[in-house]
């Protein structure tokens, strides 16, 4: 069977969304969406514009949010806090995947 | 259709009150759940208590599980006869209990009984009527780091709901094929637009949202977009400099090693590293290691006796200095 290839898009800092594309790749809503930018969980490229741009890479985080939100029946606010966490852990664990990579065998 | 004990997966009794259940769960979300938890095989583990508690939370869906009783886990069984009748009345069910089961999941059956497979995505527009976005798949995807850095294309094997005219999902082999582009990193997330769900009375398909994993290589380590690879140099190499071919992901190239280089020090090849079009590459670093030869002949003995009885040089010179200080 012949089956055409599709192309995987890369969520990064470099590609953007609109607001109602985060919306429907998220599943949030948008009063969820809208609050997770004033706790500062997802932040738009230009805060003031009138239509807000997010890069590709916030789809990452606010499916993330999603799932957060329906999995431990959580509300906004405390999604951002959760999401604040986890970002710091990832920070950290990728300095020490950094530094293991750069430390000799 | 394969039995799935929900109660077991949640380490529930038969009658434990929803409270019980609600605290099990989120106790084992806590430990299980992808996004915060690090334990081996998380996702899966989280993937199933997750459809247990989907389940269990609903009184109706949780009365329909007990109707089909207790069997062994991965036990293939079919509902009773009554069992349509009871809890799909009105549904798309064949209530003469004459459908064939064998492809039908468990989860996709009790979703179905308050029409809960537009799970996520789509999900508030309601009514069987309405037309339902197709749902997002999620896979892991393991690529060689020569993968990563060339780009390549997969194939995926996915087991998918598809809907019969009576609305049974009945789950379906799914091959996709997916370019991934060159560049991408261990732990990046893609999104294959189209290529999740059907959509149904005219909605979109869904996504797939591909987790990239990057196998780990026997030379090379990564960090993002850059590369580190260990090279060994003998003591004179480091000391009186060289020229050694380094492997890269892209073939291997010359590197003037300095003389004088120490243990540790990492040499940089910029651009050597992973890069995506339109971005800046990441670098590619060589670590020395200085090795010892572990066997030596004579005459290289009496060279480094030589050289040791020449040399004025005092590798610990620094602890006296740290001393006197």
């Amino acid at each position: 069977m012949n089956i055409d290839t599709a192309e995987a898009l890369s969520l990064d800092e470099r590609s953007q969304v609109s607001f109602s594309q985060l919306l429907v790749l998220s599943g949030l809503s948008d009063d969820d969406l809208r609050e997770l930018v004033e706790h500062g969980a997802l932040t738009p490229v230009d805060p003031s514009a009138s239509s807000w741009m997010f890069t590709s890479y916030c789809v990452v985080v606010a499916r993330k949010a999603s799932r957060l939100s329906r999995d431990f029946e959580l509300d906004a606010h405390a999604v951002s806090i959760l999401l604040g966490f986890v970002e710091k852990i990832e920070a950290l664990e990728n300095e020490l995947h950094a530094l293991r990579a750069g430390a000799r065998r | 259709m394969k039995y799935k004990d929900y109660y077991k997966i949640l380490g529930v009794a038969r009658d434990a009150s929803a409270d019980d259940i609600k605290k099990a769960y989120r106790k084992l979300a806590r430990k299980y759940h992808p996004d915060v938890s690090k334990e081996a095989n998380a996702e899966e583990r989280f993937k199933e208590m997750a459809e247990a508690y989907e389940t269990l939370k609903d009184p109706e869906k949780r009365a329909a599980f007990d109707h089909l009783g207790s069997h062994a886990a991965g036990q293939e069984f079919r509902p009773p006869p009554d069992w349509g009748q009871q809890y799909a009345s009105g549904s798309p069910f064949d209530q003469t209990g004459q459908s064939a089961f064998d492809d039908i999941d468990l989860a996709d059956l009790l979703a179905g009984l308050t029409g809960g497979r537009s799970r996520g995505r789509g999900a508030r527009q309601g009514g069987r009527e309405a037309p339902i976005p197709g749902p997002d798949y999620e896979a892991m995807v393991r690529i060689t780091l020569e993968q990563a850095f060339h780009g390549t294309e997969i194939e995926l094997d996915l087991s998918v709901p598809e809907y019969d005219d009576r609305g049974l999902a009945h789950r379906v082999p799914h091959r996709v094929k997916v370019r991934v582009p060159k560049g991408v990193t261990d732990g990046q997330k893609l999104r294959v637009p189209g290529k999740g769900g059907k959509g149904m009375k005219g909605a979109p398909a869904g996504d797939l949202y591909l987790d990239i994993q990057v196998q780990t290589h026997a030379l090379f380590r990564t960090s993002g977009q850059d590369l580190y690879v260990d090279l060994p140099l003998a003591p004179w190499e480091a000391v009186l400099g060289t020229s050694v071919e380094l492997p890269t992901p892209a073939g291997a190239v010359a590197l003037k090693v300095p003389a004088g280089t120490r243990a540790g020090q990492q040499l940089r090849l910029a651009g050597r590293g992973l890069s995506r079009p339109g971005e800046k590459p990441g670098n590619l670093f060589a670590i020395v290691v200085i090795v010892v030869p572990t066997v030596v002949d004579e005459a290289e003995r009496a060279l480094f006796r030589q050289l040791s009885e020449t040399s004025k040089f005092d590798p610990r010179a620094h602890f006296t200095q740290g001393a006197a200080a």
